[in-house]
């Protein structure tokens, strides 16, 4: 029992599962392609009647009422993450071999106190949403055998039995490879090996002599080992923001146990819990819990963090929550030999949050026309860092008055003669119309509910002075003047 | 003052603007215009559409088209006289030939050269002025303005001035008036117009959006700044340029100066060229009375009356040349040994009997000549040609093209339009709907514009569109406005338009998808219109299946001579009788094989009937029921009026063909043989229900006065309605009789080169070669397997009733290595696989299949033993490839494949088997399922199920809803119907499902076997091969 392998099946799914909480206990299928060439790639047990490889379309058919999803990155890393602090209580060797897959070096180790622990971890794991299937054997390449078939510990001994009777597609052969072997009617490991390697190397050439020696478990290799985790932290963006505090506990919960995990596979505690929600106005609650008693105690944790999240009262959505243990036995380093003058190196973005606080998001920044015939609109964006370079003049530069916008455009009564305006009431603007120009048109948005419509006239009043006036739906602004 | 508009696009600028030319002109007439200069980009797509749409609403329609330059401005050009016309055609057909669809460029070149008779405006932002004017300023603007001056002259040139109450148009505006005065040209008002009406204008920008592959949301300016660009009259433009009075003066002006419409193309169609001394009527005579001595032995009495009456009126007509070059073209192919016949209205006449055009005898059928030929007629008089399709069907249309050239031939377009779930797919994209919301629709209404018996908004809400959805009003109301606008232009399926001289001086032409093909920019009712000819050479699976199976008798030394069947033979008629008809053409669907138990055909003509009655026409003129219980003496015959009997006695009082009310409208309402002609049009019209209702009107006028009862004019009328809605003339239904009886008496008589024939001309029909063969095998015909040693390239016959399938059925081998491999084995046969890999130069997968597919066992002894020796193989530059894998394929450490493995690997490779159908090796785990053949001995309103492969679901608009599904097992085919509501409760489960289990009651009218499904589900655990289904309406 040299390695084990640390195994999480349909892991995309179950990431998937773990971080949304509606999901459980419903028929539930990962789909990856577009359109109608979407196809099923993992498929919860609730959904009867449904496989990998399976149409989306035939999915919807086969179980009514499923819930097709797309695979979330951010849900994977972070159950990898927790995958591998499992992984690091049992070896420092760690081997990160795929998406919910791990590989531990376990040379040196205790083989009864190891599978004990095992199976305490496949335990726990299953518990925090995450099952899986921890195989042990002599070289790596059995003890991933050795995982898919274990329910959920198996240590292999007699390797040349355990092969025999394993699908081909453990061994991963190439589409080309398969579809010869299926020819051939060649469905085993042991179907394979019983072929002699030479003729099978004859006919598909070495990557076919490669496909025999993992049908036969011969091939060996060297982990490329991971360091355990450094920082004790853990992050999550909610997509559509969340408002109540619920989202949050399970999410803190998700994050506890692999913090604690973390924590005790580098044989540290965490004395202090940082807890920042991100909001949706951009700003930011933060609190500190100095822990009573430092620990990796999961419940204890969520007891402070729960507590607090119970009052908390923010005055915009959260759209993101990060959590952070402060390890009681911090590394050595010699602090503040690299600290800059600023402390906090984004203070200009801080002020300027702080500002839009105050006056309004889309108070603050530098404004940049839409792509759109909607007239004076604009959206401000943040300054940017660099100076853009000067555009060509323009073949037309704009000639006549300027516009001298108001803002907020001047509310103003018109009565019209003829279809033209005649006179301006009420307001900062009275007047007899002497001349007037237009009218411009212009609409958009149509396939919208908030649809629009303008029609624009400049027009000079016999008291003197040009203005700008447009009427949209129904009501009439003076939108400036021209010099 | 009056106003026209003189540079209007349609939506056959495709992409570009939102209106049909109808439209346009409806909106023209409203205002008041007189005329209207319709300009399409790069075309004149829309020109008779305008001309004739105009002609009715008193609008003068206006030829024009935007030209695309090489410098990628756009010149808009008006047609003033006919040889600017056909300079027009020209440049346009130069253009479009050189280049890959859509990417012609007009050279200015070019344009000096063709510019005789045409008028060019300068333009709106794409124009050469005014785009110069954006990108180079006022200089730039000026050289390009000179260059159009230089080219057309001040008489020729309108500097166009538009007014859109934009910001900023009257800078540009001044420049232009200015430039104009300077250099003394005038100018003109336009609007540039888009689209008829204001809210229209949402169209073009979904099109905008179609044509940058881009979103409402995302594109921006690049949409309409306002719905300014619509048809505006004389009030509206006058006092938009009323400081430019004479700009919209102008308008009138130039329409005026504009001599030329559509009503002068001057199109001629090609003579004949005839013996010296021999003029084309006396020409088509001599030919014509030879060929009738040969059929009929002697030419007297009836026969000679009726030729030399028709004769008499192909001469009048002046369209002896026409029947010439149709009767030569047959010649050409029956010269090269393949088959041809004419269908259609054709059949009507002994002129195209006596020249061996058509194949029915018109005056022993008493069919009515006016259906094809009357004094009156204006427009060619159709005749199409049926030919085995594919390559010798080709063979005739390159032939066209040898004898009149690429530019005095070419295919009749085929205008796309926007349809059902096409259009919401495409619009709700643009409306920014999501994909997969989009995909679960085309998932839900799979198979093609299923009829639907929900409304579209109800189908989006299945789809997971919500009702509260912010956009479905405006998707809705959009594809409301694009349904039925043209999408692109296809080719139709063999119409084939001539004429003397160049055709691209009468229509633009362009290259076709196909190579080797043109086409021309004009759909069959455009041709029709311009009084332009069009033979139509159409392709026929059946024929090219009936051309395989004579030559396949004749090669095994039993010749048939289809033209000399016995029309009488009783077990032709007794499997017709049975509904035995998989394979047979026209009576083969499950609608046929419903009514020919009923139907009981005993004689030709009862075939003939059956082929015209189960068509929308008859069925939606509730033809079907009163015939067939008149026939089986449930009803008494009959009939609406007294003088019908001798019209409507045939069909027992009943109408079901063209022809009858040609002849009710003569006999009955007085209809001259002009007006029988006006109504024939009318009935085959399918764009203008106004035009068929005002004849609806007239006929029913006529039948009042001529004293006919009001419940007989009501049942006539809707019999003529319904004929709009697809009916068979009697002619064409006797062709096509004359076909399936062909078909049915190989069947009987041939049923080994019957099947082998319908193998080898796939696709064709209803049924997929997995079904056909299981119909074969039903039948006594065995199969064999496909084999390197025995196989030829298409399936042969083998004694009379096997049939050796042929290597060309196994997929992913190329024709080439076919080929390559039957001359090696001519060489001589394979001693040994090692042999026939040395010898035959095929790819890796090839060979793969080839072993995979059993066609190597005679060989390796078994699939298996195959593919393991064919891996060792390593192409002909093997260095080892004088060691003899076949040694090594004796030793072959593979296990022979099982039953269910072999079937897999049929389908995998053949898409068939020629084994028993995969259902028996289910049906031991189908406990308590009837097979199809049970199904005869369960007593009708039994609950029972069924279980089988889908091969066909079909959803006429006709059945309301109803969804008509076959199942096939290894007895037979079943039936089930499906309710509307259970449709749409398992409507993906019906829709996706290759093989389903239904159960419901079992309905048995006379002999006619349905389940009427109440529960369906589908059978994937059953592990069945997928086979193909025919879906349809």
């Amino acid at each position: 029992m040299n390695y084990a392998v640390l195994l999480v099946p349909d892991f995309a799914l179950r990431a998937l599962q773990r971080s949304d909480p509606s999901l459980a206990g419903r028929a539930v299928a990962l789909v990856a392609g577009e359109g109608r060439t979407a196809r099923v790639t993992e498929a919860s047990a609730e959904a009867r009647g449904v496989a990998p490889g399976l149409a989306a379309t035939l999915a919807m058919s086969r179980c009514p009422g499923i819930v097709l999803r797309q695979r979330e990155p951010e849900s994977e890393v972070e159950a990898h993450r927790l995958l591998l602090a499992a992984a690091f209580t049992l070896s420092p060797r760690v081997e990160s071999t795929g998406s919910g897959s791990c590989t531990v070096d376990l040379r040196g180790a205790d083989r009864t106190r190891t599978e004990a622990l095992m199976r305490l971890r496949a335990a726990e794991l299953a518990a925090s949403g995450l099952p899986p299937r921890i195989g042990a054997g002599a070289t790596p390449l059995l003890a991933a055998y050795a995982a898919r078939c274990a329910e959920p510990v198996l240590v292999v001994d007699d390797a040349a039995e355990f092969l025999k009777p394993l699908p081909l597609s453990f061994a991963a052969p190439a589409p080309g490879q398969e579809a010869i072997l299926r020819g051939w009617g060649i469905m085993t490991l042991g179907g394979l090996t019983a072929l002699s390697k030479a003729e099978v190397g004859a006919r598909m050439g070495s990557e076919g002599v490669l496909l025999w020696e993992r049908a036969a478990g011969e091939t060996n290799r060297v982990l490329r080992l991971v360091e355990p985790a450094r920082s004790f932290a853990a992050q999550w963006a909610y997509e559509p923001p969340v408002e109540s505090t619920e989202p949050l506990l399970f999410k803190m919960r998700r994050f506890a146990e692999r913090i604690a995990l973390e924590l005790r596979g580098a044989g540290m505690v965490a004395e202090k819990l940082s807890l920042t929600l991100l909001l949706e106005d951009e700003t930011d609650h933060r609190r500190e819990f100095r822990l009573p008693e430092p620990g990796a105690d999961v419940e204890g944790w969520l007891r402070v963090l729960g507590g607090h999240l119970a009052t908390v009262r923010t005055e915009a959505r959260v759209t993101g929550v990060r959590l952070v243990a402060a390890p009681a036995r911090p590394p050595e380093m010699q602090e503040g030999l690299f600290d800059t003058g600023l402390r906090d190196g984004a203070s200009f973005w801080e002020n300027l949050a702080r500002v839009a606080a105050i006056v309004g998001d889309d108070r603050v920044g530098t404004p940049e026309l839409l792509d759109t015939h909607r007239p004076d609109a604009f959206v401000m964006r943040r300054p940017l860092e660099s100076v853009t370079p000067r555009l060509a003049e323009p073949v037309h530069p704009a000639c006549g008055p300027t516009l001298r916008r108001f803002r907020p455009p001047w509310p103003v009564e018109v009565s019209c003669e003829g279809g033209m305006p005649a006179r301006l009431e009420g307001g900062r603007l009275e007047g007899r119309v002497r001349a007037a120009l237009g009218p411009w048109r212009a609409s958009g948005d149509w396939w919208k509910p908030e649809n629009w419509e303008q029609e624009t006239w400049q027009v000079e009043l016999s008291g003197g002075g040009i203005y700008q006036i447009a009427r949209s739906a129904g009501a009439w602004r003076v939108e400036g003047m021209l010099d | 003052m009056a106003y026209v508009e003189l540079h209007a696009r349609s939506a056959f600028s495709f992409l570009r603007a939102g209106s049909l030319p109808e439209s346009l002109v409806r909106e023209a007439g409203r205002l008041g215009m007189a005329a209207l200069g319709l300009c399409d980009r790069d075309g004149v797509y829309g020109a008779v559409r305008l001309h004739m749409s105009g002609k009715e609403a008193g609008v003068r329609a206006l030829v024009g088209s935007e030209l695309t330059m090489e410098d990628g401005s756009v010149v808009p050009v008006l047609v003033a006289t006919r040889a600017g016309y056909q300079a027009l055609c020209g440049l346009l057909t130069t253009v479009h030939l050189r280049a890959e669809k859509g990417e012609g460029r007009v050279g200015w070149a070019e344009l000096a050269e063709a510019h005789h008779g045409l008028v060019a405006l300068t333009g709106d932002l794409e124009g050469p002025v005014r785009g110069a004017w954006h990108a180079g300023g006022a200089r730039a603007a000026e050289e390009a303005g000179e260059r159009l001056l230089r080219i057309f002259g001040r008489e020729h040139l309108y500097v166009e001035i538009q007014r859109h109450r934009v910001p900023g148009e009257e800078r540009e505006n001044t420049f232009l008036v200015d430039w104009a005065r300077a250099r003394g040209l005038p100018i003109l008002a336009t609007n540039g117009v888009l689209h008829a009406a204001p809210e229209d204008g949402g169209v073009v920008d979904v099109f905008t959006c179609l044509r940058h592959h881009t979103t409402l949301d995302a594109a921006g300016r690049r949409l309409s700044l306002n719905r300014e660009r619509h048809l505006k009259g004389a009030p509206e433009m006058e006092a938009l340029f009323a400081d430019l009075p004479e700009a919209v003066l102008n308008t009138e002006r130039l329409a005026g100066r504009i001599e030329f419409t559509l009503s002068n193309l001057g199109y001629r169609f090609p003579d004949h060229p005839v013996p010296a001394g021999e003029s084309q009527d006396s020409f088509l005579r001599k030919m014509t009375l030879f060929g009738a001595q040969q059929r009929y032995g002697s030419v007297v009495g009836n026969v000679r009356r009726q030729i030399e009456r028709e004769l008499a009126l192909i001469a009048k007509l002046g369209f002896s040349g026409y029947f010439l070059i149709v009767w030569d073209l047959c010649s050409f192919a029956r010269e090269r040994g393949s088959l041809v016949q004419g269908r259609g209205s054709a059949a009507n006449s002994a002129v195209c009997y006596a020249l061996g055009i058509t194949a029915v005898d018109p005056i022993e059928s008493k069919l009515l000549f006016e259906r094809f030929l009357s004094e009156g007629r204006t427009d060619w008089p159709d005749i199409d040609l049926d030919l085995p399709s594919g390559e010798r069907r080709e063979e005739l249309i390159q032939e066209v093209y040898r004898r009149y050239g690429r530019r005095g031939a070419a295919m009749t377009a085929n205008v796309i339009t926007y349809r059902g779930r096409s259009t919401i797919r495409e619009v709700g994209k643009v409306f920014g709907f999501p994909d997969d919301a989009l995909d679960r629709f085309s998932s839900l209404y799979h198979g093609g514009d299923l009829p639907q018996t929900i409304k579209l908004g109800e189908q989006l809400r299945m789809a997971g569109v919500p009702d509260s959805h912010p956009r479905l009003l405006a998707l809705l109301d959009t594809c409301r406005r694009v349904k039925g606008l043209p999408r692109h232009l296809g080719q139709h399926s063999g119409g084939m338009v001539l004429s003397a001289g160049n055709l691209s001086e009468f229509v633009p032409l362009e290259n076709a998808r196909m190579p080797g093909r043109s086409v021309l920019q004009w759909d069959k009712n455009d041709i029709e219109d311009m009084g332009m000819l069009k033979v139509d050479l159409l392709g026929l699976g059946m024929m090219a299946a009936l051309q395989d199976a004579v030559e396949i008798c004749a090669r095994r030394g039993r010749p048939v001579d289809l033209a000399r069947l016995p029309k009488d033979d009783p077990a032709v008629f007794r499997m017709l009788q049975e509904a035995d008809t998989i394979g047979i053409f026209q009576v083969e669907s499950r609608a046929q094989m419903s009514t020919l138990p009923r139907m009981k055909p005993e004689t030709f003509y009862d075939l003939a009937v059956e082929v015209a009655i189960i068509r929308p026409g008859p069925i939606q003129g509730d033809a079907v029921n009163p015939y067939l219980k008149r026939r089986s003496g449930e009803e008494p015959v009959t009939y609406p009026d007294e003088r019908a009997r001798p019209i409507l006695e045939r069909t027992l009082g009943v109408v079901l063909f063209q022809e009858q009310i040609l002849r009710l409208a003569m006999e009955l309402g007085g209809f001259t043989a002009a007006e029988a002609d006006e109504l024939r049009r009318a009935i085959g019209f399918t764009r203008s229900q106004e035009r068929l209702d005002r004849m609806k009107a007239r006929l029913e006028l006529a039948f009042r006065a001529n004293g006919v009862s009001e419940p007989a004019i009501a049942y006539l009328v809707k019999s003529l309605a319904s004929f709009a809605l697809y009916g068979f003339p009697e002619s064409h239904a006797i062709s096509f009789a004359l076909i399936a009886y062909a078909s049915a008496w190989l069947k009987v008589h041939h049923p080994g080169a019957f099947y082998a024939s319908l193998l080898n001309c796939q696709p064709m029909g209803f049924y997929s070669p997995a079904s056909l063969i299981q119909d074969g095998r039903r039948h006594g015909v065995s199969f064999l397997p496909v084999c390197v040693q025995a196989s030829d390239a298409k399936s042969r016959v083998d004694g009379d009733t096997t049939v050796r399938l042929g290597l060309e059925s196994v997929r992913g081998v190329r024709r080439q290595a076919v080929a390559s491999l039957l001359q090696a084995r001519g060489e001589r046969p394979f001693a040994s696989l090692g042999d026939f890999l040395r010898r035959v130069d095929l790819g890796a997968a090839e060979r793969r299949a080839l072993a995979g597919a059993g066609a190597l066992n005679a060989l390796a002894g078994h699939r298996r033993s195959a593919l393991w020796t064919v891996e060792a193989f390593h192409g002909q530059d093997d260095l080892f490839r004088d060691t003899d894998p076949a040694a090594e394929g004796e030793l072959s450490p593979l296990e022979r494949m099982t039953l269910l493995e072999r079937l897999h690997a049929d389908y995998t490779h053949l898409s068939l088997t020629a084994g028993a159908h995969p259902m028996r090796l289910a049906r031991p785990l189908l406990e308590g399922v009837s097979t199809a053949a049970g199904l005869r001995d369960v007593p009708a309103g039994a609950r029972v199920r069924i279980c089988g492969s889908v091969i066909t679901r079909q959803r006429p608009g006709t059945a309301k809803g109803f969804c008509f599904i076959t199942l096939e097992d290894e007895t037979g085919l079943a039936n089930a119907i499906v309710r509307p509501r259970l449709f749409e409760e398992a409507r993906l489960v019906i829709n996706l499902e290759p093989a389903l289990l239904i159960t419901g009651r079992l309905q048995n009218e006379k002999g006619v076997i349905h389940i009427m499904a109440e529960e369906i589900s589908g059978m994937p655990e059953l592990g069945l091969p997928e086979q193909s289904s025919h879906d349809f309406r």
